[in-house]
C-alpha cells in the first residue's frame, strides 16, 4: 500500500460528515478542538464589548448611561463569561485540538465525550446568552454572594440562570478534565516515559487534575444554592442554622485554584513557543514540571485571602496570608527558567515573541501586586477596590490572553495550513499592549485612591474623573488592537497563500504532518526517543506518511489507535473508537431540558429527562461491547496488543477512576460543608435531631459489605469462564438496600425547610440514594450484558468498571449513613 | 513595598531585555543553577520571608488589644444606611452619621440586618464585613478632630453606589457635649 | 499509577496538615479550652504540636522518597518526586509558622 492509497483509507474510515451536518455528528477532536475555540472566541467578543460598555459608564461622572439594574448585570456578565465561558473553554478547545497531536496518537481517549462536553458548553452558553438579551441576566456579581443571592433579596430569575447555566457548562468542564487526564496518561505515542513528553502536556495534565478537584465544591454551592432558592433549605440563611460564610468558602476554594487553571494552561503555550522563538529548548524541564505541581497544590491552599476582610481570625488570616506569599516561589521559578531560556538561546521578535513579552512585562506587575494584596492589612485597604480589578486582570490579560495571542499566531499556521500574508498582527499588539496598560494602570491608580468595583456612578467631588476617562480611553484603544488581531486571523483564513510544513522549525510531533490536519493525524504513530522528535528527525513526517511507524495498515472499518504504560510509555492495549455519531448532541440536548426545567420550575419534566438521560447513557455504553473475543492484535514492528475490552484496566475504567475523583472531592465538600456549619454557624445545635434506626443503619450497612463481595465474586467466576450472574445479581441487591437505607434517612430526617442540620442531611441523603441508583442501574446493565453473551473470560472490561463504582457507592453509603445515624446513637 | 515592588519589575525587565544582546558565544549562560535555584528559589523566599514577616508584625499591631481607654459603638449595616449606636448612651441611636472621639480607640461592632456589607473608613482603618449572625470587631482611631467620608465597601445591589455614610470625630470637649445629647 | 503518587503525595499530605490546622485552630477558639502546658496556654500548645507532626511527617516522607526501597525506578520522577517532597516539607514549615508566635482566636 502506497502512501497515497493508505491516505485515502484512512479517509474514509476517519472523516466527519460532509458540510456542517457534520458538526452535529462528529467526534473527531481536530474537529471539536475548533468548534470550542472558535465559540469561546465569540465569547471573548462578547465579554469585550460588555467590558466596553462598563467603561463607557464609568469614563465619566453621574453617568446616566445604564441605569445601577443594567450595569450590575452587564459586569456580571462580563465577569462570568469571561472566566467561564472563555478561560476555561479556551484553554479546553487548546488542548482537544493539540493533544494527540502532540502526543502522537489519532484521537483523545473519548471521542463522544468530547462531543458530549462541547455541547453541554454550547447550550449553557446560549443559555447565559438568552438572559443577556431578555436583560434577565445575573446581577449580584460573578462570586454571587449569598444572601444577595438569595431569593428574599434576588427574588427574579436571574441568578437562577447564573446557578444553573453555569453549573451545566461545568459538565463540560468536568467531563474535558477527565478526557485530557485520560488521554495524557494512556494515549501517547510508542516510547514516549513521562521524561518525554512534550512540556504542554504536563501543563496540560495538571491543569485538568486541578478541574477535577477545583470545580466540584462551585459546583455544590450552586446546587446548594438553587435549592435554598427553589425550596427554601436554609443552607446559607443564619436564622435557620445557615450561614453565608459556607458560600464564600466555598466559592473561593473553586475560585483561586481557577485562576491557576487559567494561567496554567497559558503557561504550557509559553514554555512550548519561547524556546522555538528562541532556536534553543527549554531550561530546567524537570523543574519546570515540579513547579508547576507546587503552584497547583499551594493554589488549593489560599482560599482564604478573598474573605480576609471577613472577620476570620487573626491565626488563620496569617496561614493564608503565608501561604498566599509561598505560592509567588513556583511562579518565580518558571518566570526565571523562561528568561534562562532566553539567554540559552537567540530571541528572535517575530510575532509570537512580541505577545510573550507582553505576558512579561503584565503578568510581572499583576504577580507583584498579587504578593502586595497577600499582605493582610495592605488587602483591607485594597478589597474591593478598583485596585483589585486592576491587580486581576494584570493576571489574567497578562497571564492568560497575552500567551492565547501568541499560541494563535504560532499555531495557526497548523490550523489553516498557510501563510500569514497581512502584516496587521505588529500594529495589533502595539495597540493590545499600550491599551492596556493606560486602562489597568489607572485603574490602580483610582481604586488607591478608594474608588470601589462595581460601582454604577461616582461623583465629581471625589476627584477620580480624569483617571476614569483615561482608563476608557485605554480600553478602545485595546479593544481597536483586539479588532484588529480578529480581522488579522480571519484573513489569515482566506487568503490563499499555502505555508511549508513546520514554519517555526519546532521539534514537536503537531508539526509531523500535513497541514491543515487530516482526520486521522499520524497515518502510523511514530516512536518517541527524545522530547524533541523533529529536531532528531527532521523528515519524521514523510516516514510516518509513508507507515513506516505502528498501525500503519487500515484494518477492516476501525478508527484504531493504542494506549502505553503511562511511566514507561511502552505500548499496553489496542483500541478501537467509535465513529461519527448524533448520541452527543442528542444526550446534551436532554441534559438541557433537564436544567432548562429546573431553571422554569417545570419539575414534572425534570423525571423524564433524567430517564431519558438514563436511557441515552445506557444506549452510549451497550454499543461498545463485542459479541465474540477478540485476539490479541498486530501493530506492526512485532508487537501484539490485546484490545482493550479484554483488559482489567480499559479507558472506561481510568475515565471512571477520574470521574469518581471529582465526584469525591464534591463528596468531600459537602462534609466539609457540614463539619463547617455544625461548629461554626451561629444558630445551632438544631431544634431536633435526626432520630437514629438499627434497621436502616443495619441496612445500609449490610448492602455496602454485600455489593463490593458480590462483585469481586462475579469478577473471579467470570474469569473463570462461567457465568457470573449470580454475583450480579447480589450486587444490585445490595444497592437497593444502600438506596432503602438513604430514601428512609431521607424520609425522617428533621424538617429540611426549617434548620440548616436537616437541610443537610437531606442532601447527603439525596447524594446516597442517587448514587444507590446509579449502581443499580449499572449492575442491570451488567446483567443484561452477561445474560446477553456480551460478556466472556476474555471480554471482562466491564467488571472492574462496574467494581469500581459499587466499590464508591458502598463507601459514600456507609458515610452517608454514619453521619445521620451516628450522633444520635452515640449520645 | 512599591519601591521593592519596582525594583523587582527592573530587575526583570532588564534580565529580559539582556536576553536580546548580541552574543557570539551562548554556551553556558543558561545554568540551572543560577537561573532556577538563585533567581527562581533563594531570590523570591529571602524576599517573601521578610515581606510576610513585615505584614504579620503589622496585623499584630492592628489587633483590638484591651484598652481601658477604648469607646464603644455599634454598626448596622441595612440596605442603604448605616445606624449607629453608643454603648455610653445606650438610647441613642444616629443614621450615617458615626460620631467618634478623637486620639482615642473606637472598637466598632459590626453587623447586618440583611445581606453582606462591609465597613470602610478609609483614613482611619481598612475594612471589615457586616456578615449575617456575626459580629465583626474593627479598630479605629482618629488622630484628629474631624469628618471622615465612610464607605459601605462590598456589593449590595442597586443604589450601592450611593451607600456612605460619614464619621465625625470629636474633640474631648465635644465628645462630652455629645454623650450629654447636645449634640444631634 | 504508583509513579503519580509517588509526585503528588508530599503536597496532598500539606494539604490535609495545612487544613487539619486550621480546623484544630477553630475548634479551639469556639470551645473555651484553658489550661497550661509547659508554660504555654493550652491552645499554643495544642497548635505547637500539630505543627511539629506535620513537620516530622513530611521529614519521614522525604526520607521516604529519598530511600533506595521506596524510590521510583524512573530518574526523571525519582528528580519531580524529590522537588514535590521538598515543597511539601517547605510549605508545611512556612504556611503554619504563625502558630509559633501570631496572636490565637484574636
Ligand atoms: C478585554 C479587555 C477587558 C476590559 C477592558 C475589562 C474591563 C473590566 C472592568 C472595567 C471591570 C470592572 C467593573 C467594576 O467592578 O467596576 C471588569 C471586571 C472583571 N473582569 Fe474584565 N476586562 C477585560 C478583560 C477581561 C478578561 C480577559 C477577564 C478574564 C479572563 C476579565 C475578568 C473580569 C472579572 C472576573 C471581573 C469582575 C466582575 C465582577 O466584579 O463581578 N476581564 N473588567
Ligand atoms: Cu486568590
Amino acid at each position: 500500500m502506497n502512501a497515497l492509497e493508505r491516505h485515502r483509507k484512512l479517509t474514509t474510515i476517519w472523516a466527519s460528515e460532509k458540510g456542517f451536518k457534520g458538526w452535529f455528528s462528529t467526534v473527531n477532536h481536530t474537529d471539536l478542538g475548533r468548534m470550542f475555540l472558535v465559540t469561546a472566541f465569540f465569547f471573548f467578543i462578547i465579554g469585550g464589548l460588555l467590558a466596553m460598555l462598563i467603561r463607557v459608564q464609568l469614563a465619566t461622572p453621574h453617568s446616566a448611561f445604564a441605569g445601577p439594574e443594567i450595569y450590575n448585570q452587564i459586569f456580571t456578565m462580563h465577569g462570568t463569561i469571561m472566566m467561564f465561558l472563555f478561560a476555561i473553554p479556551t484553554f479546553e478547545g487548546l488542548a482537544i485540538y493539540l493533544l494527540p497531536k502532540i502526543l502522537g496518537t489519532r484521537d483523545l481517549a473519548f471521542p463522544r465525550l468530547t462531543a458530549y462536553g462541547y455541547w453541554c458548553y454550547a447550550f449553557g452558553g446560549s443559555m447565559m446568552l438568552v438572559a443577556m438579551v431578555f436583560g434577565i441576566a445575573p446581577n449580584g456579581g460573578w462570586f454571587m454572594y449569598p444572601p444577595l443571592s438569595s431569593a428574599i433579596y434576588s427574588p427574579g430569575i436571574n441568578t437562577d440562570f447564573w446557578l444553573i447555566g453555569i453549573t451545566f457548562v461545568e459538565i463540560s468542564a468536568i467531563a474535558a478534565a477527565v478526557e485530557i487526564t485520560v488521554s495524557i496518561l494512556k494515549y501517547r505515542a510508542p516510547g514516549m516515559s513521562l521524561d518525554k513528553m512534550p512540556i504542554f502536556a504536563w501543563y496540560a495534565l495538571i491543569t485538568a487534575l486541578m478541574i477535577l478537584t477545583g470545580f466540584p465544591p462551585l459546583i455544590l454551592g450552586s446546587v446548594l444554592l438553587e435549592v435554598e432558592r427553589a425550596f427554601g433549605f436554609p443552607f446559607f440563611q443564619a436564622d435557620l442554622g445557615g450561614d453565608s460564610l459556607l458560600w464564600q468558602h466555598l466559592f473561593w476554594l473553586f475560585g483561586h485554584p481557577e485562576v491557576y487553571i487559567i494561567f496554567l494552561p497559558a503557561a504550557g503555550v509559553i514554555s512550548t513557543i519561547l524556546p522555538v522563538m528562541c532556536r534553543t529548548t527549554l531550561l530546567g524541564y524537570g523543574w519546570i514540571v515540579a513547579a508547576a505541581l507546587a503552584l497547583a497544590f499551594l493554589s488549593f491552599g489560599l482560599w482564604v485571602h478573598h474573605m480576609f476582610t471577613t472577620g476570620i481570625p487573626h491565626m488563620g488570616l496569617a496561614f493564608f496570608s503565608a501561604a498566599s506569599t509561598l505560592v509567588a516561589v513556583p511562579t518565580g521559578v518558571q518566570i526565571f527558567a523562561w528568561i534562562g531560556t532566553m539567554w540559552k538561546g537567540r530571541p528572535e521578535l517575530r510575532l509570537p515573541m512580541l505577545h510573550l513579552l507582553g505576558f512579561f512585562f503584565t503578568f510581572v506587575i499583576g504577580g507583584l501586586t498579587g504578593v502586595m494584596v497577600a499582605v493582610v492589612p495592605f488587602d483591607w485597604q485594597a478589597h474591593d477596590t478598583a485596585f483589585i480589578t486592576a491587580h486581576l486582570h494584570y493576571v489574567l490579560f497578562g497571564g492568560f490572553v497575552f500567551p492565547i495571542f501568541a499560541g494563535i499566531y504560532y499555531w495557526l499556521p497548523h490550523v489553516t495550513g498557510r501563510r500569514r500574508f497581512f502584516r496587521l498582527g505588529e500594529l495589533a499588539f502595539a495597540l493590545v499592549f499600550i491599551g492596556f496598560h493606560v486602562t489597568f494602570l489607572a485603574m490602580h491608580w483610582v481604586g488607591l485612591l478608594g474608588q470601589r468595583r462595581r460601582i454604577p456612578t461616582y461623583a465629581p467631588e471625589d476627584g477620580w474623573t480624569a483617571i476614569n476617562l483615561i482608563s476608557s480611553v485605554g480600553s478602545f484603544v485595546l479593544a481597536i488592537g483586539i479588532g484588529m488581531i480578529l480581522i488579522d486571523v480571519i484573513l489569515h483564513v482566506l487568503t490563499a497563500s499555502r505555508g511549508r510544513r513546520n514554519p517555526w522549525g519546532a521539534g514537536t510531533l503537531e508539526w509531523a504532518m500535513p497541514t491543515p490536519p487530516l482526520a486521522y493525524n499520524f497515518a502510523s504513530l511514530p516512536h518517541i526517543t527524545s522530547r524533541d522528535p523533529l529536531v532528531d528527525e527532521p523528515d519524521l513526517a514523510v516516514q510516518l506518511a509513508r507507515g513506516e511507524g505502528y498501525l500503519g495498515t487500515p484494518r477492516n472499518t476501525w478508527r484504531e489507535t493504542l494506549t502505553v504504560d503511562i511511566a514507561s510509555g511502552k505500548p499496553d492495549m489496542h483500541v478501537i473508537y467509535p465513529s461519527n455519531t448524533r448520541l452527543p448532541i442528542l444526550m446534551s440536548a436532554v441534559t438541557g431540558v433537564f436544567f432548562v426545567s429546573l431553571l422554569l420550575k417545570f419539575y414534572w419534566t425534570v423525571p423524564v429527562a433524567v430517564i431519558g438521560v438514563a436511557l441515552l447513557v445506557w444506549r452510549w455504553v451497550w454499543g461498545l461491547g463485542r459479541g465474540a473475543d477478540l485476539a490479541p492484535l498486530s501493530i506492526g514492528h512485532g508487537i501484539t496488543l490485546p484490545n482493550a475490552g479484554m483488559t482489567d484496566r480499559s479507558p472506561g475504567w481510568w475515565g471512571s477512576v477520574f470521574l469518581l475523583t471529582a465526584n469525591a472531592t464534591f463528596f468531600g465538600s459537602l462534609l466539609f460543608g457540614f463539619a463547617f456549619l455544625w461548629t461554626v454557624a451561629p444558630g445551632w445545635p438544631p431544634p431536633v435531631w435526626f432520630d437514629p434506626s438499627m434497621t436502616e443503619l443495619g441496612a445500609g450497612l449490610s448492602g455496602a459489605i454485600i455489593g463490593p463481595i458480590a462483585m469481586r465474586l462475579a469478577k473471579s467466576v467470570n474469569g473463570k469462564g462461567r457465568n457470573s450472574v449470580t454475583g450480579a445479581t447480589m450486587a444490585l441487591f445490595g444497592a437497593i438496600l444502600i438506596g432503602v437505607a438513604c430514601a428512609a434517612m431521607m424520609w425522617r430526617t428533621p424538617s429540611p425547610v426549617d434548620h440548616a442540620y436537616g437541610a443537610t442531611l437531606f442532601v447527603l441523603g439525596s447524594y446516597g440514594l442517587f448514587h444507590a441508583c446509579l449502581a443499580m442501574l449499572m449492575t442491570s446493565f451488567l446483567i443484561a450484558r452477561i445474560v446477553r453473551g456480551f460478556t466472556s473470560a476474555v471480554r471482562r472490561a466491564e467488571f472492574s468498571i462496574i467494581g469500581l463504582w459499587v466499590d464508591y457507592t458502598s463507601v459514600i453509603g456507609v458515610l452517608v449513613l454514619l453521619a445521620a445515624h451516628l450522633p444520635g446513637v452515640l449520645q | 513595598m512599591l519601591a521593592g515592588a519596582g525594583l523587582i519589575f527592573a530587575l526583570v525587565m532588564v534580565l529580559l531585555l539582556l536576553a536580546f544582546r548580541p552574543r557570539a558565544d551562548v554556551g553556558d549562560a543558561g545554568d540551572v543553577r543560577v537561573w532556577v535555584i538563585g533567581l527562581g528559589l533563594a531570590f523570591p523566599m529571602a524576599v517573601l520571608a521578610a515581606l510576610l514577616a513585615y505584614g504579620l508584625v503589622i496585623g499584630e499591631k492592628l489587633l483590638p488589644l484591651a484598652s481601658d481607654d477604648v469607646v464603644r459603638v455599634g454598626a448596622q449595616g441595612r440596605l442603604s444606611t448605616w445606624s449607629f449606636t453608643y454603648a455610653d448612651v445606650p438610647n441613642r441611636r444616629t443614621q450615617d452619621v458615626l460620631h467618634i472621639p478623637a486620639a482615642r480607640p473606637v472598637d466598632v461592632s459590626i453587623t447586618t440586618a440583611d445581606v453582606i456589607h462591609s465597613f470602610w473608613v478609609p483614613r482611619l482603618a481598612g475594612k471589615l464585613d457586616a456578615i449575617p449572625g456575626r459580629t465583626n470587631i474593627l479598630r479605629i482611631e482618629a488622630d484628629l478632630p474631624g469628618t471622615y467620608h465612610g464607605v459601605s465597601a462590598e456589593f449590595s445591589g442597586t443604589g450601592y453606589d450611593h451607600f456612605t455614610f460619614t464619621v465625625i470625630a470629636h474633640d474631648a470637649e465635644d465628645w462630652d457635649a455629645f454623650l450629654n445629647e447636645d449634640i444631634e | 499509577m504508583k509513579d503519580i503518587f509517588r509526585i503528588l503525595i508530599a503536597p496532598l499530605v500539606w494539604f490535609a496538615s495545612f487544613s487539619a490546622v486550621y480546623g484544630l485552630h477553630g475548634l479551639l477558639c469556639g470551645h473555651e479550652v484553658s489550661g497550661v502546658v509547659l508554660g504555654l496556654p493550652l491552645e499554643r500548645a495544642y497548635l505547637v504540636a500539630a505543627y511539629v507532626c506535620a513537620i516530622a511527617v513530611q521529614v519521614v516522607l522525604i526520607v521516604a522518597l529519598y530511600s533506595s526501597r521506596l524510590a521510583s525506578p524512573s530518574p526523571f520522577v525519582r528528580f519531580v518526586s524529590h522537588a514535590t517532597g521538598w515543597v511539601g516539607l517547605i510549605a508545611t514549615i512556612w504556611s503554619l509558622v504563625p502558630v509559633v508566635f501570631t496572636t490565637y482566636c484574636g
